[in-house]
């Protein structure tokens, strides 16, 4: 044991971690914004496939990992919009709009992947977004490698942790934003337009998720294979309600849920006896054990989850 | 008032299949084939021979599980998104019972079996509806994470203890153990009567027993269940148990019908296809009986109309997940109020002439 953590490997499950946690932490952020404006969207794995598919076909063909990674997001953004006009505008239930995304988007995903690759045995690579090494700072031993040579999309997920605190504590579209979210009456009598605000929440969320799922094959492996998403978007659900619908809580959530994805995949080469699939496991069991623990004093917002309907409506 | 309503559900499932249909043949159209060709490949592939016939029984005989467990727990308010687990653990117990465990050979072996998947499906099942109940937990979010479970201790089962001779895969149950076929030279077996049994039983125990009742109730007011005195919580355990052990039950079927072995894929999209089928069935078993057909038809013509006409199978798969968004959509649109105030003037004018 003392020849497995050492530094080293220390070093290495954390990078892995942060890794591991950033498709999460996207998602996160997008179901917390959503979430904010009252919409349940439990379709999150759903968009993630589809922005993964999407991601890796634009990516592939075009040969630029980046177009792919925001073909992604778009693509996300599409996607939720059928669940946005037929929760919002129809008023029919969230979660079984939820469900059908999750039922679409695989079906899309390998539709488009066939239409354009054909059935192929072999797995197709393509480019993928390196990493960003900061000049000197990444030079640091043990810090430098996990904090300053990370992935630039990573950083782009912390830096949106810090703008979704600022927005929703210190400016007034983002207290606006959370009375939709709360008391979606008051805040219409108030001047807000709810029906465009749960829009706007769906937008962001699409986008998020997608980007999240279009990480996976454009960034983390660079090629698409059916359920490469493996249930990562009912992950990221999880980590909104561990996280008590705060930014920083989804961040550690998430954080917490990567660090389990790298303990299974660096065991999984270090300890090649125990069978890879009792392993994998333990990136769900440790969900299950996390919402376990999620006290119950809760931040969600009020009027999560419900149809809104305008006075005299 | 209330046969207009049950017209209203029909015509909203049969628009939507109609219009997905057509929304697949404008896919079609765009990758540039002809969907009148392909969807004369679909239905000849599904219904143009006996064999054909078949095997869109033995295609529907697992979906009409996986729906009526859908249906069961979403009239009690409960989205069991455990099915392709609780599938899954049927399956595996069932054939670990009947190739292991059972010294005996013959129809006592095949009953024990499919009696030990539908307490393991009960059991898994059992888990969601429990951390529901009791710490509050969502039971969506547990249904899937437990369906990613199974299939890895699944996918353990076969490529170790359970494996048989250096292939990834289970012993076969015996031909003995198996469920008859019925309809040779098909490989249709027994599995189809058990399911259609379960539907009547499941539709008589919804619709006609005092039991059925108070889980409706929960599932349509689960306030005013508690007010007037339903041990929600118990009921909410007791809907995810009966929802886990036709999901076993089914896995089981499965095993001992077609498959007979666990191997890689076993399972695969059972669980959500069966919440489709409800959903687009209006959580009614008769509904989803139908609309189990019909997927099985789709799965089963894909097939031919991917060899014939060059079309990604997959198709089907996008057809089918339209058809849930547009059941949906127009669900949500029948019950807006304008549409409402809209067919009131309707059915007032129809009562003046």
């Amino acid at each position: 044991m003392e020849t497995i953590l050492n530094f080293a490997f220390l070093e290495n499950l954390l990078v892995s971690m942060i890794r591991m946690a950033t498709p999460l932490l996207l998602a996160g952020l997008g179901e917390l914004y959503s979430e904010k404006a009252g919409m349940v969207n439990i379709g999150l794995d759903g968009i993630m496939t589809i922005g993964a598919g999407v991601g890796f076909i634009v990516g592939y063909l075009s040969g630029n990992p980046l177009l792919g990674l925001f073909a992604g997001s778009l693509a996300g953004v599409a996607l939720n919009l059928i669940y946005a006009f037929s929760t919002i505008s129809l008023r029919s239930g969230q979660t079984i709009n939820g469900m059908a995304l999750n039922i679409l988007a695989p079906a899309l995903s390998t539709f488009l992947s066939r239409t354009m690759f054909g059935v192929k045995t072999t797995l197709m690579k393509g480019a993928t977004i390196g990493n960003l090494s900061v000049p000197v700072l990444s030079e640091i031993p043990f810090i430098g490698p996990i904090l300053f040579k990370a992935h630039p999309v990573s950083y782009f997920a912390l830096f949106l942790v810090l703008v979704t605190l600022w927005f929703f504590r210190r400016t007034k579209p983002g207290l606006n934003y959370l009375a939709v979210g709360e008391y979606p009456r008051a805040a219409e009598s108030m001047g807000v337009n709810v029906t465009k605000t749960k829009y706007l929440s769906c937008i962001i969320c699409g986008f998020l998720a997608g980007m999240g799922g279009a990480y996976l094959t454009t960034c983390y492996i660079g090629a698409y294979a059916e359920g490469v998403v493996a249930g990562r978007g009912f992950i990221a659900l999880s980590a909104v309600i561990f996280g008590n619908w705060t930014g920083a809580g989804v961040l550690l959530a998430t954080l917490l849920f990567g660090l389990a994805d790298a303990v299974q995949l660096r065991f999984q080469v270090l300890f090649r006896d125990i069978p890879y699939q009792l392993l994998s496991m333990l990136p769900y069991l440790m969900t299950i054990f996390v919402l376990l623990m999620s006290n119950k004093q809760s931040n969600e917002p009020k009027a999560n989850g419900q149809p809104y309907a305008r006075e005299g409506k | 008032m209330k046969i207009a309503r049950t017209l209203i559900r029909i015509g909203v499932s049969v628009f939507s299949i109609l219009l997905a249909m057509a929304t697949g043949a404008i896919l079609i159209l765009v990758i540039g084939k002809d969907p009148v060709v392909a969807y004369g490949y679909l239905f000849r592939g599904a219904f143009g021979s006996l064999p054909s016939i078949g095997e869109t029984i033995v295609k529907v005989t697992p979906l009409i599980f996986t729906g009526l467990a859908a249906v069961f727990s979403y009239q009690c308010g409960m989205l069991n998104l455990g099915i392709e687990g609780q599938f899954i653990a049927g399956a595996i117990v069932s054939n670990w019972l009947s190739t292991l465990v059972i010294p005996f050979s013959g129809p006592a072996n095949t009953i024990l079996s499919l009696l030990g998947g539908m307490i393991a499906g009960a059991l898994w099942g059992a888990i969601p509806g429990f951390l529901k109940a009791y710490r509050g937990l969502n039971e969506m979010i547990v249904g899937i994470l437990l369906n990613y479970i199974a299939l890895l201790f699944m996918s353990y089962l076969f490529a170790g203890p359970l494996m048989e001779a250096n292939i990834p895969q289970t012993a076969a149950v015996e031909q003995a153990d198996r469920l008859a076929r019925i309809l040779p030279p098909t490989r249709v077996h027994l599995g189809i009567v058990i399911a259609l049994a379960t539907l009547i039983f499941v539709y008589y125990f919804l619709y006609y027993t005092s039991g059925g009742f108070r889980l409706r109730v929960v599932g349509s007011n689960p306030i005013a269940a508690r007010v007037n005195g339903l041990p929600v919580k118990r009921m909410t355990i007791l809907s995810f148990l009966a929802s886990g052990a036709i999901a076993g039950l089914g896995g089981a079927v499965e095993i001992l019908g077609v498959s007979y072995r666990l191997m890689g894929g076993f399972g695969a999209g059972f669980g959500f296809d069966g919440v489709a089928i409800a959903l687009i069935g209006q959580l009614n078993p008769i509904g989803t009986g139908f609309v189990a057909y019909l997927f099985a038809v789709l799965r089963v013509g894909a097939n031919t109309m991917q060899v014939g006409a060059g079309i990604p199978s997959a198709i089907v798969d996008v057809v089918q997940a339209i058809i849930i968004i547009f059941a949906v959509a127009a669900t949500g649109l029948v019950s807006l109020p304008e549409f409402q105030k809209f067919t009131a003037r309707f059915a007032k004018k129809e009562k003046g002439a």
